[in-house]
């Protein structure tokens, strides 16, 4: 059984499939991996992806960019109002709907997002078949944290309009972490769980929480100023301003020469992120003018350097909001194209000295290899409604064992973490010195980080009358058992003498 | 390395307190496997440890493989393999002992055995003879791998298995030992369930909870049992579409009908053992025990509220009748010391008349002569009657203690004021009762002072009019104010305002003045016609007396049957009156003649009052 994900960004999709246990990203026809999504659309077809984005110098009014920002969007959104002035591309209201007036010479047609996001997910689905057969429809598709149930519901239409079977849309960061198989290995332990994702024209950071296998958004932060697009246009500014030095004249008045402009940089900035120095060499940029230049990395670095610091600070922002310091984060997950910049991968690392930078993957190809596992773990299973199981019961509190360490001195061990989801059952092999006949377990509970006090303990377990050994140590075997409504049940065992003690601790009401 | 303390002396197991936070809904994102297991978990009811058991069943299944013991099925070389569809599987490949217990490992492993020991070319190479194509035994082995290796048919052969047991214990034998007799059959059927963990008959401790789960869980009994095993046609053998169909159809149709049977019988089953079930009994008693006893408890404080109030009531009364007999008892003696005092100074007056009339005696009644005598003895009885004690008491005194003369003279004087008291009293007596009828004349001449003088022939004139229109005629007041008009002899034009004020104020003054009034026209009547009524008086009084003294108002259901009885017979009918005043039971003839005359007349005088008022009105237009 094979199946697809989808991630369908503001400035370019990309499709992997789940075929054999694993997942991979399909290139397309052109053999890219990423696929812009853009559509073009001229006089007898709709062009789509690289095609239609190399045309655009010569038919800007008919092309399509970033649809996913409108998608599902009324008219009075003030983000579809900031689209509607910024978009090349004329977009009217009618009927309360936002479309597009594409005139290609002959009639003017109206184009609707929706129609707009079925194209491009034709396209994908195209792409996939290449690899799958034709008979491969079932899919899940990736959308932002912070997007609607409007524009959830407008980007899975478009889905289904295109021929897929649409399982399940999951948030951005999910899949990111599920690429990389966070906590899927073992259904314990706790992990947060930053991902960083800077994409064609937005910055988002999540922080995440990993319990149990399980994921939740602890807090979430997006910023729509900064992005790949960004920096290109960065980069085309200072090469606009590098002609007008050799040529004495200023080309940023004039619209198409600055399009050549951002499509040199474009391309110079991706080899830049491999390369010391990029040259761009653009013919007959202006009254036959042909323009060469060569930039450093260093150079580029220095231009974005604002918009780096910016990147820096979202971050620090969203730990605050967290409550979380940089040593709380135990992993950190790279994702969208820009974040294959060297420098700013950089900063990420002197930001968490002692955490893994997850970047194996391309990090633009995370986010549709995460939906294609996830779309590999639904496919045959019988009921995907989820609305009622997204909301779960976690245990509220952290649950220690006093104990002491190798100095003698006394210290705490969580034996069952909070935010855990119910029931759920840990166990621990705890030790204890073989020279005593009898073990106590003191349970503590304690909130967040502050270590636990006195009067949280809660219960003790003691085990008497155990055969002493000369030296060594015996394993006490503590099963913890939470139930639904966070009551516990806690059994300790040796694991010599097999004596057996057990409490069951309610919930204060 | 964290290393466990050794517990204090005396210390053991215990909770200090409980915890204080329950657990909080948490939003997580619908990823990854663990979500999918944590949903199926959670759609299944099944506990996270539940899972790991059964992880762990399936484990420990595979190492006891190598135990497996196969049962050779003595008849296994008599098969035919024509008739496979009857044939025990399991037997077959010497399973016969695990049955739908089986592991798809150890079939496999028990084809496997089989296949070594009976394949045709073994039994050739070891000399037996061997049938023809498909005719030999062997081809059981095939079918019975191939029956049991796909779940599917394997769950249609196990739904079917021969050895399994379909009977429903009746309710007689499990009158006794109903564990015994049910709880078998439970464990047997639970394998038929699509859930896990059925839950257990328990036993006669096992709580209300216990038993209720157990029972609602068979009531919606979810049963995987299918009977397409039993399919009498198969459908891969029809030749065209259409037979196809029909014959999934007929398929259809009789496995739902043994489906139907199926769940029929485990309903049966769970009936059964509910009604014999000692424990629902049990339940029931303990729950009508319960009732009664809180039914009781409650009747026994309503009788308690009921007596304590009985009290309160008696005692109350007690003290009411205490206080009353107490009173009653200081009423009569203050009566009784009254009588006495009363009594007391009766005696002295009467002594004291006694000794004035001695004393006159004595002195001769202070004259000589036998008249004068007899007027001052007269006197003196008047001043016995009417003087006080202490004035007869001074009288007395001055008698004995003075000479004659000057007694004679008080004595006179005292009989002189008693005159002069006498004569007041009869003035002040005719005074008032000039005063009173004087007020009477007032008074009757009074009610006529209004803003118009209202005269008594023009009371007299409304009474009537207000009689002769009753409430709800139309246009009442303007009505009677125009009948006034007409009929009245003062001249003095009135409106229907001044009419409604007069009546209001006569309906305002009393029924005796109203009296009063009639009866001065009725005077006034005499008056004017002089003896000549009085003459007339004897002859009508016999007609209208009868009427005027049993002058009982008409109710309207009377009436009704008057109007009706009048409708019934017409004027031309001989002898009318009598068979109308019997058609109006408790009204004579003459009642009934004398109400329809009334009624002509008011008829008569409604209709001419409305149509002057008409006529007024148009005239006004």
């Amino acid at each position: 059984m094979a199946a697809i994900g989808v991630h369908l960004g503001c400035t370019s999709a990309c499709v992997a499939v789940y075929k054999d246990g694993r997942a991979d990203v399909v290139a397309n026809d052109a053999g890219d991996r990423v696929t812009p999504a853009i559509v073009a659309y001229s006089k007898n077809e709709e062009v789509v992806g690289l095609a239609a984005k190399q045309s655009r110098i010569r038919n800007i009014s008919n092309t399509v960019m970033k649809v996913k920002q409108i998608l599902g969007r009324s008219s009075d959104d003030p983000q579809s109002r900031k689209y509607i002035t910024e978009s090349k591309c004329l977009v009217i209201e009618k009927n309360g709907k936002l479309l597009y007036e594409i005139d290609t010479g002959e009639e003017k047609k109206f184009v609707s997002p929706e129609d707009v996001a079925r194209l491009i997910f034709s396209k994908m689905k195209e792409t996939a078949h290449s690899v799958l057969g034709s008979d491969a429809n079932d899919v899940v598709i990736t959308v932002p944290f912070d997007f609607g149930e409007k524009q959830k519901s407008a980007l899975g239409e478009a889905a289904r309009a295109a021929g897929f079977n649409v399982l399940r849309l999951i948030h951005e960061p999910s899949a990111a972490l599920l690429a990389y198989g966070i906590g899927q290995d073992s259904p314990t332990g706790k992990s947060n769980i930053l991902v960083f994702k800077l994409g064609g024209t937005s910055l988002s950071i999540s922080v995440m929480e990993v319990n149990s296998g399980i994921y939740r958004v602890l807090s979430t932060n997006t910023d729509n100023n900064i992005g790949g697009t960004h920096f290109t246009e960065t980069l085309a500014q200072y090469l606009a301003s590098e002609f007008q030095r050799s040529f004495r004249h200023d080309v940023r008045g004039n619209a198409r020469a600055m399009m050549k402009l951002m499509n040199g940089a474009d391309t110079a900035k991706h080899s830049l992120s491999t390369l010391g120095s990029a040259n761009c060499f653009l013919d007959s940029l202006y009254e036959g003018q042909d323009f060469d230049c060569n930039v450093s990395r260093a150079r580029f670095e220095l231009l974005c350097s604002p918009l780096f610091n910016k990147c820096i600070e979202a971050i620090r922002e969203v730990l605050e909001q967290s409550g979380f310091t940089a040593d709380d984060i135990n992993k950190v997950v790279l994702c969208g194209g820009s974040s294959r910049i060297p420098r700013l991968q950089q900063m990420i690392r002197d930001l968490f000295p002692a955490v893994e930078l997850l970047n194996s993957i391309p990090p633009d190809e995370v986010i549709p290899i995460g939906a294609a596992i996830e779309a590999g773990i639904l496919i045959g299973k019988e009921s995907l409604s989820v609305e009622d199981a997204l909301q779960i019961e976690c245990s509220a509190k952290d649950i220690l064992v006093k104990g002491v360490d190798e100095s003698g001195a006394n210290s705490f061990k969580v034996l069952f973490p909070s935010g855990t989801p119910l029931p759920a059952r840990r166990q621990h092999t705890l030790q204890a010195p073989g020279s005593i006949s009898s073990v106590c377990l003191e349970l503590y509970e304690s909130e967040g980080k502050n270590s636990a006090k006195v009067e949280n303990k809660f219960a003790q377990v003691v085990l008497q009358d155990l055969d002493k050994k000369e030296n060594g140590l015996r394993d006490i075997l503590a099963v913890l058992t939470m139930k639904r409504d966070g009551s516990l049940h806690v059994t300790c065992t040796d694991q010599e003498t097999g004596k057996c003690e057990a409490i069951t601790i309610e919930v204060a009401s | 390395m964290l290393l466990l303390p050794s517990a204090a002396d005396g210390q053991g197991t215990a909770i200090t307190h409980a915890l204080t936070s329950a657990s909080t809904l948490c939003q997580v994102e619908p990823v990854g496997r663990w979500f999918e297991a944590f949903v199926k978990r959670r759609n299944r009811n099944a506990s996270a440890s539940f899972q790991e058991l059964e992880d762990k069943k399936e484990l420990s299944e595979e190492s006891e493989d190598e135990e497996l013991q196969l049962e050779e099925f003595p008849m296994l070389k008599t098969l035919d393999p024509k008739d496979w569809k009857n044939q025990d599987h399991y037997a077959v490949l010497g399973l016969g002992h695990v049955r739908y217990k089986a592991t798809q490992r150890q079939i496999k492993a028990a084809h496997k055995a089989m296949v070594l020991k009976h394949h045709p070319d073994k039994r050739k190479a070891a000399g037996e003879p061997i049938k023809e194509g498909d005719n030999d035994y062997f081809t059981c082995i095939t079918k019975a791998y191939e029956m049991l290796s796909d779940p599917v048919k394997r769950r249609a052969f196990n739904s079917v298995d021969p050895t399994f047991d379909n009977s429903v214990p009746s309710k007689s034998e499990a009158k006794d030992n109903f564990f015994e007799v049910f709880s078998p059959v439970f464990e047997r059927n639970s394998r038929w369930s699509n859930k896990k963990n059925v839950p257990k008959l328990g036993d006669m401790n096992s709580s209300f909870e216990d038993v209720d789960a157990f029972y609602s869980f068979w009531y919606n009994f979810d049963s995987w049992r299918e009977f397409s095993y039993l399919d009498e046609e198969e459908k891969e053998k029809a030749e065209c579409r259409d037979e196809r169909r029909w014959i999934e159809k007929q398929n259809r149709a009789t496995r739902a009908q043994r489906k139907k049977e199926e769940m029929n019988r485990i309903r049966t089953l769970v009936d059964n053992a509910y009604s014999c079930d000692p424990r629902i009994k049990k339940f029931k008693e303990e729950e009508k025990a319960k009732k009664e006893a809180e039914k009781k408890a409650k009747a026994d404080a309503k009788r308690k509220e009921q007596e304590a109030k009985e009290k309160q009531r008696q005692a109350e009364l007690e003290a009411a009748r205490l206080a009353k007999e107490k009173e009653e008892e200081e009423v009569r003696q203050q009566a009784l010391l009254a009588k006495k005092e009363k009594d007391i100074q009766k005696k002295a007056i009467k002594k004291e008349r006694q000794k004035l009339r001695n004393l006159c005696k004595t002195w001769n009644h202070f004259s000589d002569s036998e008249a004068e005598r007899v007027k001052m003895m007269e006197e003196v009885e008047k001043l016995c009657d009417r003087l006080e004690l202490s004035s007869l008491q001074c009288l007395n005194e001055t008698l004995t203690s003075s000479t004659k003369e000057v007694g004679k003279a008080a004595l006179e004087k005292q009989i002189e004021e008693i005159n002069e008291q006498i004569r007041k009293e009869k003035e002040e007596a005719e005074a008032r009762m000039r005063q009173a009828s004087k007020n009477a004349e007032k008074s009757a001449g009074g009610g006529g002072n209004g803003s118009k003088h209202w005269s008594e022939d023009d009371l007299q004139l409304l009474i009537k009019a207000v009689n002769l229109f009753p409430a709800g005629t139309n246009s009442r007041w303007e009505v009677i104010a125009n009948y006034m008009n007409i009929h009245s002899s003062s001249g003095v034009k009135r409106t229907a305002k001044d009419v409604i004020g007069k009546a209001k104020s006569l309906q305002k003054l009393d029924p005796h003045q109203k009296d009063d009034i009639n009866k001065k026209a009725f005077d006034k009547f005499k008056k004017e016609h002089g003896v000549v009524p009085q003459a007339d008086n004897a002859t009508p009084s016999e007609r209208f007396e009868g009427p005027c003294t049993d002058f009982t108002p008409w109710t309207t259901e009377e009436q009704k049957l008057l109007e009706q009885a009048l409708k019934t017979y017409p004027v031309n009918t001989p002898e009318r009156w009598e068979k109308i005043a019997e058609a109006v039971p408790g009204r004579t003839k003459k009642d009934c003649m004398k109400r329809y005359k009334e009624l002509v007349e008011m008829v008569k005088a409604k209709k001419a009052a409305q149509e002057q008022v008409l006529n007024a009105s148009r005239g006004k237009k």
